[in-house]
């Protein structure tokens, strides 16, 4: 299906099923514990054996050699796979850093070895007994260091580096009111619950792979180039995932490894990542300097707006695009936002939930609240004064939808918002009590989604997609949208997702899967449609899906009966068009945040948030809030306490686990609200939905920075804000 | 050596006979790798982040008590006697599952689910616990589970939700079988030294605390587990031998606290929840660092004498003991010795404990009627967070206001939990006034020379040192600058 024009009416719009609060379908499964993740997958016949990684203790440097005689006599070991023995691998297609292969080691942890045992036990006693002689070279670990010699980048994505409209520096200079400063954000850790896990099988020349990816097909391909194998001899699947956050888009070194072991001890293996090897031997998002510029008159209207953005990665990677938001989310009419890309030895930099706009909107829109405060206009007034609803780069290009204002302004109505007062005003006792805003913005991403339908003779439709799950709530959407385009009970549908025997879908990330899995299956759903009508004869334009038969004039069939013995199945991609070209498709939303700091020790506590999202058609409301929930919770933590600390003499993260990289815990989480604005979006695709995963994250740090602004009076550009950074300016305590 | 005894426990419903147990095999390893069960999850495979938590069923003082653990760091040899539960075993057999199962089901508590697994068994120790448990005892059960993608608010509401309706469980597997449990229990408690393995790779069960003197004596070197909350992480993070294993958690004479006029005494195998009901009891200023060191799961494990055993610089609660005066029994084949606690900690790493001793007990002394005590625990994250600096304070003063008595403790400040000697001094014989606490602050400088490390730098902790000094004082005289998060639970 080529979707070329704005969609009109479907049967998604008699929102049966969809957008309606159906329960997720696998909670049950989740509850008990029997949804199978990556290690768990076991046939009681097959004699699995363990493979434990071995990581470099250098930065960078070369290996010079290697004694593995201990681990290869150490009790139960089966082979011992190192770099040197596998050589110079070709390097998958989104992977920066060379995940196994080679002498040269890129980053601290990169995998320099897996041993093989009988148990797991002795894989790991084993692998303390690998002996390593580096050559070390001296690296680069420090951004501030780094961004003197930052380059400006061909292009980031397909986008130009820079962007300028007008003449940014004579309008900043001539406006009667401007601001500048600059915010850094540090290196944060997806740390999501499930560390990286693969079991490889080999049969000949073919390979089965159990393994928790969000990109099906980008892992089975890259994993083929690295392996040296056809891609066809691959099977790739990941049903359950136990979150992801980006962090597994990308093949990771578990798979290769076990690929390896299982091949060298010639026994299916498995391997998991130990919970440090995810912060150094996987990504992370990149830490960033970005300063930003805003000119304005006394109005509140912008006449120029500028923002530049540093971040560091491997030679050979990518930046963090932090400005980008700043080319769409306000007017004004001379602008120029820049990125650049310093070189750092760490591990690689790369996506986490919400790349480029989490960061960015983190620094733009503490400058919009601190200038807001400048010009002694409301926060969230400011913002609507310098609403846009075209692309203010290129006029020409209206936004398909777009209605921040008014979820600024019905998030300030329901969230209390004029009870906000001055700086430091507010006092309960020891708290110091503020409120704070930021808008929400995440552009809408299309990407090409297969799906196969299949009706079976019981009338049950089976929906097959390499699809993931990653606690988003793919199987429970996928499933409304099969049910409401076939016309049968949600319970008559199975959805089987994230095998490389399925089509081939967008995948979960981006925050585009919601919106473009739904469209394949949308799409197969035609094709199952028109091959059901055809079969009876119908005319597919007037066949009418519903309560579980397909009608046309005055006759009507089971799905059943229709199917035959032999059943039926559709299968189709949706392919985008160029509309994204004339429309600017982007999400919005407001996040409203109360804290209270402590007069006293400076300890920040969030009260309670409101988020308020306008992100097209919410296919359904429950998996949707959870989403928004959760990144709220994300936010928190980017704003108060994530933060890798770098050791910039040895060259690597040093909190890497889950007691030194602070994640929110569930006290640190109060009240929590969501409100989505009741509309769609005929752009985006016939389901009128856009993405929502990523929007609840995009704000949500810098609300809270604002909030503590208004309950302290200390404005902090550094994240994260701990108390040490409010203590020496907070009001006397009595 | 001789193998004699072998490894007993109950694991849901089935009796499991172990004579093969690795020395530093995790009880999470063997239940996803040797039994299947895969509900347990492994996220750190450190005690953070709960997504393995499971109940362990013990008899403590006759009672059969259960508790949730972390199975990622509980080594299978501390299991004897014991009855395990995993999530497996929540469901009806006819797949209705329990409410507290349901509930998150119900309040989408669950999204990726890896977490969820640990969170219905730590909502299900709370449900064994507490028929109406309010919100502050949610949190508190919840305290050692994160999750990284649905963020709390709906596995609290789940919580609360079971806790406003107690809806009747059809099937509880714990209290069905509680009796029969209970005798079996009983009977698997060891008569004789349980022992296994080949060396390199020993498991050694005494069975009494004599035995234990006699195993120590003849292998000094061992490796003493109790709740295996810091040896767990030798084991899963440093990959280290360890040869051989002797675990005493299940040692009941370690496990006493008398009471008296004079204070505690308390058994080196006491685990922190049951030591801090007692200690609170007696000096209720301890109540917010207890709240607050690690989850349920960690203090369900986590032994006062292994806290104090291992030496660490920054256990949470050699501060305040010391700043109580406690003193520490140490025993061998030899007998018995006692020694203040601060005496026991040499500099880092090194402890005075002789070859062949065990710590046996703690006594803290009861502070006077009108003794001044605080203790604050600094840390990056305020919940579920290894402390940064943890400072205690004891003073006296005699009714002109003079301080009389001052003890000061601190960790995170030194190689060792340590004494703040010259504050003291300068405390000493002064009036309790600002002016004093200014001036006695600067003596910090010859009390300590801190480390910078990713928790804190050397500067910080040495002004967060005198801040606390100073917050102690204004506390006394009216202030208050403590969070207080659990402040309705008992």
């Amino acid at each position: 299906m080529q979707f070329d024009k704005p969609a009109t009416t479907n049967p998604i719009d008699r929102l049966k099923v969809v957008g309606q609060p159906v329960h997720r379908i696998d909670g049950q499964l989740k509850a008990t514990g029997r949804a199978k993740y990556a290690y768990e997958w076991h046939d009681p016949n097959v004699p699995y054996v363990y493979g434990y990684p071995v990581g470099a203790a250098i930065a960078k440097g070369h290996i010079v050699s290697m004694d593995v005689s201990a681990a290869k006599e150490a009790p139960g070991v089966l082979a011992v796979v190192t770099a040197l023995d596998v050589g110079e691998r070709k390097k998958g297609k989104f992977n920066t850093a060379k995940l196994f292969g080679g002498s040269e080691i890129q980053h601290y942890h990169q995998a320099v070895a897996v041993v093989v045992a009988e148990t797991f036990e002795q894989a790991r006693a084993a692998a303390a007994l690998v002996r390593v002689e580096y050559a070390e070279e001296i690296g680069a670990f420090d951004l501030k260091d780094a961004m003197k010699t930052a380059i400006k980048p061909k292009d980031v994505g397909g986008a130009p580096p820079d962007t300028a409209v007008g003449d940014f520096d004579g309008a900043f200079k001539a406006a009667p009111v401007s601001f500048d400063a600059t915010y850094t954000t540090p290196d944060q850790s997806h740390s999501m619950m499930e560390p990286h896990a693969s079991i490889a099988v080999w049969d000949g020349e073919a390979l089965t792979i159990w393994t928790s990816a969000q990109m099906i097909d980008w892992w089975r391909s890259d994993l083929a180039t690295t392996l040296d194998v056809e891609k066809e001899k691959i099977h790739l699947m990941s049903p359950f995932i136990g979150g992801g956050f980006g962090g597994k888009l990308f093949l990771r070194a578990d798979a290769v490894l076990a690929a390896f072991g299982a091949k060298a001890a010639r026994r299916p293996v498995k391997v998991a990542l130990p919970r440090p090897f995810m912060v150094n031997n996987t990504t992370h998002r990149p830490a960033t300097i970005q300063r930003v510029r805003i000119a304005a008159e006394h109005t509140g209207k912008i006449t120029a707006i500028g923002h530049e953005s540093w971040s560091g990665d491997l030679p050979g990677g990518q930046l963090e695009t932090a400005a980008m938001q700043t080319r769409l989310l306000y007017a004004g009419e001379n602008r120029m936002t820049a990125m650049r890309l310093a070189t750092l030895d760490l591990a690689e930099g790369n996506a986490m939930r919400a790349p480029g706009e989490a960061p960015g909107m983190m620094a733009l829109e503490i400058a919009m609240d601190e200038m807001a405060e400048k010009l002694d206009i409301d926060p969230v007034e400011f913002r609507i004064i310098n609403d846009t609803q075209v692309d203010p780069e290129k006029p020409e290009r209206p936004f398909s939808h777009r209605d921040l204002v008014s979820c600024l302004r019905l998030g300030a109505e329901r969230f209390g918002w004029s009870d906000r007062g001055r700086p430091a005003s507010r006092r309960e006792g020891n708290w110091l009590i503020g409120l704070g805003v930021a808008a929400a913005f995440r552009n809408n991403l299309l990407v090409p989604s297969a799906a196969r339908v299949r009706l079976d003779h019981e009338g049950v439709i089976t929906v097959e997609t390499d699809m993931t799950d990653i606690g988003t709530g793919s199987y429970t959407i996928i499933a409304q949208t099969a049910a409401e385009m076939m016309g049968v009970p949600i319970e008559k549908v199975v959805v089987r997702l994230g095998d490389s025997r399925f089509p081939v879908s967008a995948g979960s990330g981006g925050q585009f899967g919601a919106n473009c899995s739904t469209t394949g299956v949308y799409a197969a759903c035609v094709k199952l449609r028109e091959a059901i009508a055809q079969k009876l004869g119908f005319n597919s334009e007037d066949a009418t899906f519903e309560n579980g038969e397909v009608r046309s004039g005055n006759r009507s069939v089971p799905l059943a009966e229709a199917a035959g013995s032999e059943g039926l199945a559709g299968e189709d991609t949706v392919e985008w068009a160029k509309l994204a070209d004339s429309h600017q498709q982007s999400t919005f939303g407001a996040h409203f945040v109360e804290v209270g700091v402590d007069i006293a020790t400076g300890e920040s506590r969030i009260r309670r948030m409101l988020a308020v999202c306008a992100a097209g058609r919410i296919l359904n409301p429950i998996t949707a809030r959870s989403q928004v929930v959760g990144a709220m919770t994300m936010g928190v933590g980017s704003a108060l306490s994530e933060e890798l600390a770098v050791d910039v003499g040895r060259g690597f993260f040093v909190n890497h686990d889950l007691a030194g990289y602070e994640v929110p815990v569930h006290a640190d989480i109060p009240h929590q609200e969501v409100i989505f604005m009741d509309e769609t979006d005929p752009y985006s695709s016939p389901m009128k939905a856009k993405g929502i995963a990523e929007l609840g994250l995009c704000g949500v740090s810098a609300a809270i920075a604002n909030a503590i602004y208004n309950a302290t009076g200390v404005r902090v550009r550094e994240y994260p804000i701990t108390l040490d950074k409010l203590i020496g300016g907070l009001p006397d305590v009595t | 050596m001789q193998q004699t005894g072998r490894i007993r426990l109950i694991l849901n419903d089935e009796d499991i006979v172990l004579d093969d147990v690795p020395a530093t095999g995790t009880l999470l390893d063997w239940l996803r790798l040797r039994r299947r069960l895969t509900g347990t999850k492994e996220g750190c495979a450190e005690g953070d982040c709960g997504a393995c938590t499971v109940l362990v069923g013990r008899l403590l003082d006759g009672d059969l008590v259960y508790e949730s653990v972390n199975a990622c760091i509980r080594l299978l040899g501390s299991l004897n006697a014991t009855h395990v539960v995993t999530v497996e075993h929540l469901a009806a057999p006819d797949g209705a599952l329990h409410p507290v199962q349901q509930a998150l089901v119900d309040h989408h508590g669950s999204q990726c689910g890896f977490c969820t697994p640990g969170f219905v068994m730590s909502l299900y120790g709370l449900w064994l616990a507490s028929d109406r448990p309010g919100r502050p005892e949610i949190e508190k059960a919840l305290q050692g589970n994160l999750c990284r993608c649905t963020g709390y608010e709906p596995i609290v509401a789940a919580a609360e939700a079971v806790a406003a309706t107690r809806p009747s469980a059809v099937f509880d597997p714990i209290e069905r079988t509680r009796a029969d449990v209970k005798e079996k229990l009983a009977a698997l408690a060891p008569r004789q030294t349980i022992r296994m393995g080949e060396v390199g790779n020993r498991v050694v069960i005494p069975a009494d605390v004599g035995a234990l003197a006699e195993v120590l004596a003849a292998e000094p070197k061992a490796t003493l587990v109790a709740g295996c909350t810091d040896v767990g992480l030798w084991v899963t993070k440093q990959m280290r031998a360890l040869d051989p294993v002797v675990f005493i958690n299940h040692l009941q004479e370690l496990q006493a606290i008398e009471r008296s006029d004079g204070g505690l005494t308390i058994g080196a195998g006491v685990t922190y929840t049951q030591a801090f009901a007692a200690l609170c009891e007696m000096v209720p200023a301890l109540r917010p660092l207890i709240d607050r060191i690690g989850g349920a799961q960690v203090r369900n494990m986590g032994t006062i004498g292994g806290n104090i055993a291992n030496g660490s610089p920054i256990g949470d609660t050699p501060p305040p003991l010391i700043a109580l005066g406690a003193t520490l029994a140490l025993r061998a084949t030899a007998g018995r010795r006692e020694l203040p606690l601060e005496d026991y900690f040499i500099e880092y790493g090194r402890q005075d404990r002789r070859p062949g001793e065990f710590v046996e007990s703690l006594f803290v002394p009861a502070p006077a009627a009108d003794d001044r005590f605080a203790v604050y625990k600094l840390s990056k994250r305020r919940d579920e967070d290894i402390s940064a600096l943890c400072g205690a304070f004891r003073i006296a003063l005699d009714h002109a206001g003079t301080v009389t008595y001052a003890r000061l403790c601190f960790g995170g400040m030194a190689g060792t939990p340590k004494r703040a000697t010259h504050v003291e001094a300068a405390l000493r014989g002064k009036p309790w006034t600002e002016a004093t606490i200014v001036a006695a602050a600067m003596a910090f400088e010859q009390d300590y020379t801190p480390l910078s490390d990713w928790r804190a730098t050397a500067a910080y902790r040495m002004l967060a040192a005198r801040n606390l000094l100073m917050r102690f004082y204004l506390e006394t005289t009216g202030e208050t600058a403590q969070l207080h998060r659990f402040e309705e639970v008992a």
